[in-house]
């Protein structure tokens, strides 16, 4: 381990990838102590934030009728206005659009017929697709506590590995704090943004689990494992890697959600767009600073 | 060069690559991909059972579901119990909301349905075997054949002994376990022997019900909603028929289930109490059946003022007979119907997304290396895990949803993540010597495939308790991220590996 070697290696490669973590570098010359104060700040906004604004739960979880018209382009208040008069009901219109179609989705409540909204829109919109869905409130409160149980077995299952592989309290314990606020702050990014909660999101929050785990492990694992470089040379290497990661699967993310109309991918889409980016902050400061406060007591706590 | 390519190439991880990759496409090519009704058109609908059952009982709801459907002349169907109490059914090719909508109805009109004599139940809908065409003769009498099951026909034999002229009354969707508040007139009559064919002597209705279904009847007399609810104690629901609503909000404010029915314009006290209990009958029991004789093939009989009301009636009870054989109580819950023509759309929507991520992989990826030896086969890696994920769902016919798509997208985006980790780490033992650097490609190989194997296996461990407990839509997402995530370790991200140190001059 003494001397560089020239290697049969593209060199370009290897300039663009200093670079990128010399520009990453301002992160290890961070406090730890600010690395821990400011991502627990931010986490315990989330909190606040989810107590006054939690999501709205979406019909699938809440009971309601939802009408979708793809290929109609128009006011959604003023037609909101229209079918609220022709059936007697109070009902709400939301405007989407995607690169191939748009259209509107009617929302009403429980109870309502849902092909009397079709009839009163065919009458406008004849030439419009229509699809339609309703849930019952009873349906909704077991998808609720199903979702909920999800998350709670799939996290503790996740715990439960994490531990398993590191056989170590803190790191564990970290890792496992830090899926947990990239969940809270994506939830609380949904409220802000008017996202609602649906199977379909929880299904991408339990992928956040996934998702985010990994780039923690990495960086674990770089720290605890690689006994051959500085702490800080490891801490870059990983967070130059754990950065190509992340944007990939945010380019990816970005174009499914700008392609699809499917409300389903969207949603998913946005909640994983919203997680990744909490994890950036919970992987790269949070975790890192605790590992280097940790590593600095000699990897006991 | 050469020598190092053909080593490459015989190496076992690409071959096994090679041949899942050639086996999915011939896969692929063979049996298409089958979809699911989010994406091929088509009605989903989730139903209820109105208490949680055994599986016996579960199987017996699905079977009566997916009959009662196929006679329909519906094709495409499938009817999917998860958990104890919910029914999952999904119709295909269902082409407009009206025709998802009388799907819907056609579910919930299925009904329980209860044979009593004298208070006991001697057969529900299971033991009807078949139902014959109802007749009906010139003097307006009507008549329906049907067959009971072997064990009902002695049951009732048994009962009915010599009991000639005795009400035989049939139920469909009684109020089981409940309080029934009546007004006078209606409490006199069912406490009489108005309903017991041309048998005085027998039990009263009312009597009958308390035994066989724990129907208990109260007269209102101003009772206010707290006396009510202290007779209700124990009982599941209480039905108010025809008393002030006031009623119905209070004992609802007391957490009570309660059941409100207002008297229809016109109706008498005997039309009421038939419509309240879902009762058919009561018929009169022929000499026949009284002699102790179990008899399988027997028939209700009855007779109306002219053609066209026999005809309602005997098309009445044969329906009920022919589709009153669920166990339990259904409701629908839930339901979806997405049009064919949008369905499609998704599809292809699908394909331009899954697409689209893949060029953002190989651009972002060349960005962060500027080197298309590293990119290219990133993102050809994930094309290959795609296909293979595709080929093992068209190989079990899993019905691709649109969740099934979302958890195909994961695991990619896992997968394409730990390509990186492996890159990274290949590219990262910049201070190795020539005679350390084979060691150390397999200790950095072995880093990486801890970080890979720990993601992996948290990402399995979370996603199998949906895969198991979950009900509803999240199986599909469950199912492929696991999937896609076993394909990764096993067969891609080795193979990648081998190709990375290839290519990177590392082996």
């Amino acid at each position: 381990m003494s001397k560089s070697k020239p290697k049969a290696r593209p060199a370009a490669g290897d300039a663009v990838r200093a670079k990128k973590q010399e520009k990453l570098s301002f992160l290890a010359r961070m406090e730890y102590k600010k690395m821990i104060m400011y991502p627990l700040a931010v986490f315990v906004i989330a909190l606040i934030l989810l107590a006054v604004n939690f999501p709205t739960l979406g019909i699938d979880l809440r009971g309601g009728v939802v009408v979708t018209a793809y290929g109609v382009n128009a006011n959604p208040d003023e037609l909101g206005r229209y079918i609220s008069d022709k059936i007697g009901m109070e009902v709400r219109v939301e405007k989407f659009t995607g690169v191939e179609a748009s259209g509107v989705r009617v929302y009403a409540p429980i109870g309502t017929d849902p092909l009397k909204i079709i009839e009163v829109m065919k009458e406008k919109y004849p030439n419009a697709e229509y699809t339609h869905s309703e849930v019952q409130p009873t349906f909704g409160e077991i998808a609720q506590q199903q979702g909920i149980r999800a998350l709670v077995f799939a996290f503790l299952a996740m715990a439960v590995v994490v531990f398993l592989f590191f056989r170590n309290l803190v790191p564990s314990l970290t890792i496992i704090f830090s899926a947990l606020s990239d969940m809270t702050i994506a939830v609380a990014l949904m409220g802000i943004f008017g996202i609602e909660l649906t199977t379909a999101t929880i299904a991408a929050l339990l992928m956040l689990i996934g998702y985010t785990v990994d780039s923690n492990i990495l960086l674990t694992t770089k720290l605890l494992r690689r006994k051959e470089d500085s702490v800080e040379k490891a801490y870059l290497s990983a967070v130059s890697t754990g950065f190509t990661m992340s944007t990939t699967t945010l380019g990816a993310l970005l174009i499914l959600w700008i392609i699809s109309t499917s409300q389903t991918i969207d949603n998913i889409a946005i909640v994983l767009i919203f997680g990744l980016l909490a994890d950036f902050m919970n992987t790269w400061i949070l975790n890192a600073g605790v590992l280097e406060w940790y590593l600095a007591r000699g990897g006991k706590a | 060069m050469k020598r190092r390519t053909k080593k490459l190439l015989l190496n076992w991880r690409i071959i096994l690559l090679t041949l899942f990759l050639v086996g999915s496409i011939a896969t692929l090519a063979l049996k298409p991909l089958t979809f699911g009704i989010d994406i091929s058109g088509g009605v989903a609908l989730v139903a209820q059972t109105e208490h949680p059952v055994d599986t016996k009982t579960m199987q017996l709801v699905v079977d009566s579901l997916q009959k009662r459907l196929n006679t329909l002349g519906l094709r495409d169907i499938t009817v999917e119990a998860q958990g104890d109490q919910i029914v999952l059914i999904k119709v295909a090719n269902v082409t407009s909301p009206e025709e998802a909508e009388r799907i819907k109805n056609v579910i919930e009109s299925q009904g329980v349905f209860y044979m009593e004599f004298s208070g006991v139940i001697f057969g529900t809908g299971n033991d009807v075997e078949y139902v014959g065409i109802y007749q009906i003769k010139p003097d307006n009498s009507w008549s329906v054949p049907f067959r009971i099951s072997k064990s009902a026909a002695e049951k009732f034999a048994e009962l009915a002994y010599g009991k000639k002229g005795w009400p035989v009354d049939m139920f469909l969707d009684p109020p089981v376990n409940s309080l029934m508040v009546v007004p006078e007139s209606v409490y006199k009559a069912m406490n009489s022997s108005e309903f017991n064919a041309e048998a005085p002597e027998a039990p009263t209705l009312m009597e009958r019900i308390a035994k066989a279904f724990n129907i208990s009847v109260v007269a209102y007399a101003n009772q206010s909603a707290d006396e009510i609810a202290k007779l209700a104690q124990g009982k599941e629901k209480i039905v108010l028929v025809d008393v002030p609503q006031e009623l119905q909000t209070q004992l609802e404010e007391m957490n009570l289930t309660v059941r409100y029915v207002p008297r229809a314009q016109g109706e008498s006290d005997h039309a009421l109490i038939v419509r309240v209990l879902g009762l058919y009958g009561p018929y009169s029991l022929g000499e026949g059946l009284t002699v102790g004789e179990p008899q399988q093939d027997v028939q209700i009989t009855g007779s109306a003022p002219d053609r066209l009301t026999a005809e309602q009636e005997a098309s009445t009870i044969y329906t009920v007979l022919k589709s009153g054989s669920l166990p339990v109580k259904l409701t629908v819950v839930g339901m979806e119907f997405i049009s064919p023509r949008l369905g499609e759309g998704f599809r292809t929507q699908a394909v331009y997304a899954g697409i689209g991520a893949l060029i953002t992989v190989l651009l972002i990826v060349y960005f962060h290396y500027r080197n298309w030896k590293i990119a290219i086969p990133v993102a050809s890696t994930s094309l290959f895990e795609a296909i293979i994920i595709l080929g093992f769902a068209a190989l079990i016919r899993w019905n691709l949803d649109l969740p099934s798509i979302a958890g195909i997208i994961a695991a990619i985006g896992t997968g394409v993540d730990q390509q990186i980790v492996i890159t990274d780490e290949l590219l990262g033992g910049e201070k190795t010597t020539k005679i350390s650097r084979r060691s150390s490609v397999l200790k950095r190989m072995g880093r990486a495939f801890f970080v890979i194997f720990a993601s992996a296996a948290t990402t399995i461990a979370a996603m199998s308790f949906l895969l198991v407990y979950f009900v509803g839509t999240l199986k599909g997402f469950a199912f492929t991220t696991i999937l896609g995530v076993l394909i990764g370790i096993l067969i891609t991200r080795p193979a990648y590996a081998e190709i990375a140190k290839y290519l990177l001059g590392e082996d």
